[in-house]
């Protein structure tokens, strides 16, 4: 599904952030990638969902080299991927409904077909009250969710979440630990970004670990 | 193919709601309200400043386009009118008998195949058309005013006019035939004059449009960054995200040059009185509507008016529509 061969990243021409990165994703897996702070968890999550070009080295998605796709052919892609972004990214003249169904408005799919399975999710993921609430009005963590259910909402083969339950508390944060196992199971590759050691134990999975540029595959102990 | 369906896809029931003001747009009903969100929310669009502006060049367009229209149409049934008349011109120096001479001459011109009807002039006649020029004053019957023959010509089956010069320069001293082409080829040299005119100006709107239409749609692009990069996030492709703007440009173009539209057929239907009231005077009067007919646009006149605002429109719509993919280009 993806695969990274000797990837290396520098920005400009300043030192390379991540070196010689290898690794290879495989449909329906499950990983943690985790690191210190710094590490370029975000950075390699950036090039995972490409809007990053690597310095040098091959990333293939999907089995389709990265360098060498048009933009309707990343995008295309894209549609493919599910991302929740530490900073969240909602639109803020949205609702938290049209923010969740904005990926199925993209991939042109009538409102109708898909209203009551926005709510659902939303309902799930705790904000059922919040649905017609825009952004400026919800906490960090109902943003955080909106987020989620955005990334989730059209069952993405691979999802992608930069530090998901960071804004959250416990219970909610087990809660959508378990969003993403459900994912997993049904058939959608997964990748957290993290450094909460405390989510991680509750799930036996491989770890990526990115340490000064390097990257390390530990499974599971 | 994409172009005709986007337009026919565009929420055209939902126009109305960015013509009126808020408030009233809100008590609209269901059908004209705008069904989804919009993505790229109107507001960081452009503001009213850019609605009057394409609204001064759809103003423009329309009136240029109207007054070459009525040019021509005004020319066009000049070159008609005199292409089936000819005139027969009687110098009244050394004639002893003018009268005597007209009627010969009329005969003469009536018994000649190709003409339908020979009407000879009076004297009074022929010191009214110049009327406008000298004004109604008594010595213009002291001068030696030419006297004048209209001959109205069968244009299906039409004299040898040379034939007919020849024969009254033969017959008739102090005669000469006028069969009005110097004239028809100097109308056609204006009106092609007045077009090519007309093109200039309405080349200069369109170049003017386009380069405002460029600036607002990167600078709406710059403003809405963040809603660039979430529908790339997303996975929408270019032409998901140029259509998000483009429909507002297309809208705005419609707005802009419907008041545009509107405001040239308001001035072009005051026209006549405004050059009442301006009271230009027998020989202003006379020359201007000579020049541009009655000053009164017809049917055809006022769709032309409808046409600019089609153009406006799509102008504005593919204008933008190249602009976002052109910036969406450097994004990626």
């Amino acid at each position: 599904m993806i695969r990274f061969d000797n990837v290396g990243l520098r920005y400009g021409s300043g030192p390379e952030i991540l070196r010689d990165v290898t690794f290879h994703v495989l449909p329906g897996s499950f990983h943690f990638l985790t690191g210190p702070s710094g590490a370029g968890k975000t950075t390699l999550l950036r090039l995972l969902f490409m809007s990053l070009r690597p310095s040098r080295g091959l990333i293939f998605v999907f089995g389709e080299n990265v360098a060498e796709l048009s933009t309707s052919g990343r995008s295309a892609l894209r549609r493919r991927i599910g991302i929740v972004f530490q900073d969240f990214r909602l639109l803020d003249h949205l609702t938290t409904w049209e923010n969740v169904a904005l990926p199925l408005r993209v991939m042109g799919k009538k409102e109708a077909d898909y209203r009551e399975d926005v709510t659902d999710l939303l309902r799930w993921v705790g904000l059922g009250d919040r649905i017609d609430a825009y952004p400026e009005i919800l906490s960090g963590g109902e943003k955080q969710r909106a987020a989620i259910a955005r990334a989730v909402i059209a069952r993405p083969e691979l999802l992608l979440a930069d530090e998901p339950t960071g804004n959250v508390d416990p219970a909610i944060g087990n809660r959508l630990l378990r969003l993403f196992v459900e994912l997993n199971r049904l058939g959608t590759s997964v990748i957290i970004a993290t450094h909460d050691y405390g989510l991680m134990e509750q799930l036996d999975a491989p770890r990526l670990v990115l340490y000064d540029g390097h990257l390390q595959l530990r499974q599971a102990t | 193919m994409t172009l005709l369906s986007d337009i026919r896809e565009y929420p055209w029931t939902s126009l109305l709601t960015g013509l009126l003001p808020a408030r009233l747009a809100a008590l609209l009903p269901a059908r004209f309200q705008t069904k989804s969100a919009q993505i790229v929310p109107s507001a960081s669009i452009a503001g009213n400043a850019l609605t009057v502006v394409i609204a001064i060049m759809s103003f423009l367009a329309c009136l240029t386009l109207g007054a070459v229209y009525m040019v021509n149409q005004s020319a066009n049934a000049w070159v008609n009118d005199i292409a089936s008349e000819i005139t027969v011109e009687l110098d009244p120096v050394n004639s002893a008998d003018i009268e005597k001479k007209m009627t010969l001459v009329a005969l003469f011109l009536a018994k000649q195949k190709g003409i339908i009807n020979v009407k000879p002039l009076t004297a009074e006649d022929s010191a009214k058309l110049l009327e406008p020029w000298l004004g109604q004053t008594s010595a213009l019957q002291a001068l030696p005013i030419p006297r004048l023959i209209a001959v109205e010509i069968d244009r299906s089956n039409p004299p040898d006019i040379q034939l007919i010069k020849t024969a009254l320069s033969e017959n008739f001293e102090g005669v000469a035939l006028d069969d009005h082409r110097r004239w028809q080829a100097e109308i056609r040299t204006l009106t092609r004059s007045a077009a090519l005119v007309g093109l200039a100006v309405l080349s200069l709107v369109a170049a003017a449009t386009i380069a405002v239409i460029v600036s607002a749609t990167r600078s709406a692009m710059a403003s809405n960054r963040d809603i660039i990069e979430v529908l790339h996030f997303v996975g929408a492709n270019e032409r998901f995200i140029s259509r998000e703007f483009e429909r507002h440009f297309l809208g705005l173009g419609v707005r802009a040059g419907l008041v545009g539209a509107l405001a040239a057929a308001l001035a072009f239907l005051l026209l006549p009185t405004m050059m009442d009231m301006l009271g230009g005077g027998i020989v202003t009067t006379a020359e201007t509507q000579r020049l541009i007919g009655s000053g009164e646009l017809d049917l055809k006149g006022y769709l032309l008016c409808v046409l600019v605002v089609v153009v406006v429109a799509c102008l504005c719509m593919i204008t933008s529509r190249l602009g976002v993919i052109r910036v969406l280009k450097n994004y990626a």
